[in-house]
């Protein structure tokens, strides 16, 4: 199975070797201008610098930290907000107008008055990735915790659950796929909103340092991070995917 | 009309908070116009043609990049529905620059395309690309096969068969990748225009924010939240009028 999976796999990483292949030759040979494309090999030799010095970690951190935090907290009120909406007429009649509004914000513009009310530091980058966060999940939750099947409300009433219990036992895991299917599409739009603020800021980690290489002319560094960066968005994915499935396995069983 | 909720009368109340906090000097910030300036900034930008024009040159290359971006889409995804042996040689490509977040690739983009339009278009395009190849794949998975052997039997020619009865299938699962394409690539066409050049609203964003003009600031987030909300309501227009028969039979994505 495993051994199937990996010759599965060839074709594409032979096409990606013969690309990058190609990219070197036609650099070398003039095709590119070396000034806006250095050859793979150059751009290898200084990731690998920048891997074996340690120099990678500082940054990466910096960036996943906002990432984590933000991602965290975006979808912590996301997911209260949403199961509140979802449960309580009261509640979704309150925030429903409110929610409307700001949901269609593209909430990259608000990183710039952000700016102007936190400063450029971590608070205003956190900020805007949780606000970021918070609307997919949000969203994504009410709709689940309105489907929730009523013949399983009823029986955990029958058998006199409290609403905590019934949210806790029936409603969350029910509304669970919903509730991950908006974490994954603002885990895309966290990482978004970091690079951005990041290079607006002009502070911190990966998305500062490829926007400084591109205006410093130090391109090798820039594609150097670009994929390191690259990398943090496919690493993010993965465990993303993982947790998804090991969240949801009772559900393809069932 | 509907008797206003609780939720209109928050929203009412925020607004009014915004406005009396601003006026009376409760948040005394210069970053902390009264709502009703941002409004009348909003109103002059709009009548002397300033807004009008920089949303049209938003939207222009918006729109550019999603056309781009979807018919790039739809091809590569037909491709890999027709040929297993070229998914599985494009496929890990496709995997390892799709989960690349749209901003970092600005600043290569403009070593070769520069500032203006291309680059812009371009990022838009790439925006558009991948949720429109992801459903175009899932959508012809979902094809019938007895449409197709049908078409088949009757000597309908390949071509043919990909006009009258592939693309027309796949069209409500194109469209779902579209709306989910069309919000993204609002998104990151603004922030093309943060980070790079002159051009649009997301320019006249950060222009006016190191200009310390605050109105002018919010109402451009204003005009951006409307034009989320506005595009949004149009696509679910044409989305009906287009493919309410894919409603209509009780299907669904």
């Amino acid at each position: 199975m495993r051994i199937e999976r990996l010759t599965a796999l060839l074709p594409g990483l032979g096409f990606l070797a013969l690309l990058l292949a190609g990219l070197e030759w036609a650099v070398n040979a003039g095709l590119v201008r070396r000034a806006l494309m250095p050859p793979p090999t150059a751009i290898w030799e200084v990731l690998s610098d920048l891997i074996a010095s340690g120099e990678v970690l500082g940054p990466l951190f910096a960036t996943l930290r906002l990432v984590f935090i933000g991602f965290a907290i975006g979808s912590a009120v996301g997911i209260a907000l949403g199961t509140a909406m979802g449960w309580w007429g009261a509640a979704y009649r309150l925030l429903e107008p409110l929610v409307e509004m700001l949901r269609p914000i593209p909430k990259a513009a608000l990183v710039p008055p952000l700016m102007l009310f936190l400063g450029l530091g971590d608070t205003m980058k956190i900020t805007s990735v949780s606000l970021a966060v918070t609307f997919p999940v949000l969203v994504n939750t009410l709709q689940g915790v309105r489907g929730v099947d009523r013949v399983l409300l009823d029986s955990a009433r029958t058998h006199g659950w409290g609403t905590a219990r019934v949210l806790r036992h029936v409603v969350l895991p029910a509304a669970l796929p919903f509730i991950l299917a908006g974490m994954k599409t603002s885990l895309g739009l966290a990482l978004i909103i970091t690079v951005l603020s990041e290079m607006l800021t002009g502070q911190g980690g990966l998305g500062f340092l490829i926007l400084d290489m591109q205006r410093s002319f130090l391109i090798r560094q820039m594609y150097a991070w670009l994929v390191i960066l690259a990398l943090v968005g496919l690493a993010l994915n993965a465990v993303f995917a993982w947790a998804e499935g090991r969240a949801l396995h009772w559900q393809r069983r069932g | 009309m509907r008797r206003p909720t609780s939720g209109f009368w928050l929203v009412l109340a925020l607004f009014l908070l915004w406005e009396v906090s601003a006026r009376t000097g409760m948040v005394d910030s210069p970053n902390w116009p009264p709502f009703s300036q941002v409004l009348a900034a909003l109103a002059r930008d709009t009548l002397s043609g300033e807004i009008p024009l920089l949303v049209g040159s938003t939207l222009a290359r918006m729109f550019a990049g999603l056309a781009a971006g979807t018919v790039v889409g739809v091809a590569v995804g037909l491709l890999f529905g027709a040929s297993r042996l070229a998914t599985r040689v494009l496929g890990p490509t496709v995997e390892l620059v799709r989960p690349i977040p749209i901003p970092a690739i600005i600043p290569p983009l403009v070593l070769f395309l520069g500032l203006d339009n291309g680059m812009k278009i371009t990022i838009a395009a790439v925006t558009a690309f991948f949720p429109v190849l992801t459903n175009t794949a899932q959508g012809l998975r979902a094809v019938e096969a007895d449409q197709l052997a049908m078409a088949r039997t009757f000597g309908v020619p390949a071509w043919r068969r990909l006009f009258l009865v592939t693309l027309p299938a796949i069209l409500p699962y194109v469209m779902a990748g579209l709306r989910v394409a069309l919000a993204l690539a609002l998104v990151t066409t603004v922030v093309a225009e943060m980070i790079a050049g002159e051009q649009g609203v997301g320019h006249y964003l950060v222009l006016m924010q190191f200009a310390g003009r605050a109105e002018e600031m919010y109402a451009a987030v204003l005009v951006l939240a409307l034009l989320g909300y506005a595009l949004n309501r149009g696509f679910l227009w044409l989305e009906r009028r287009l493919i309410g028969w894919f409603f209509a039979t009780g299907r669904d994505g």
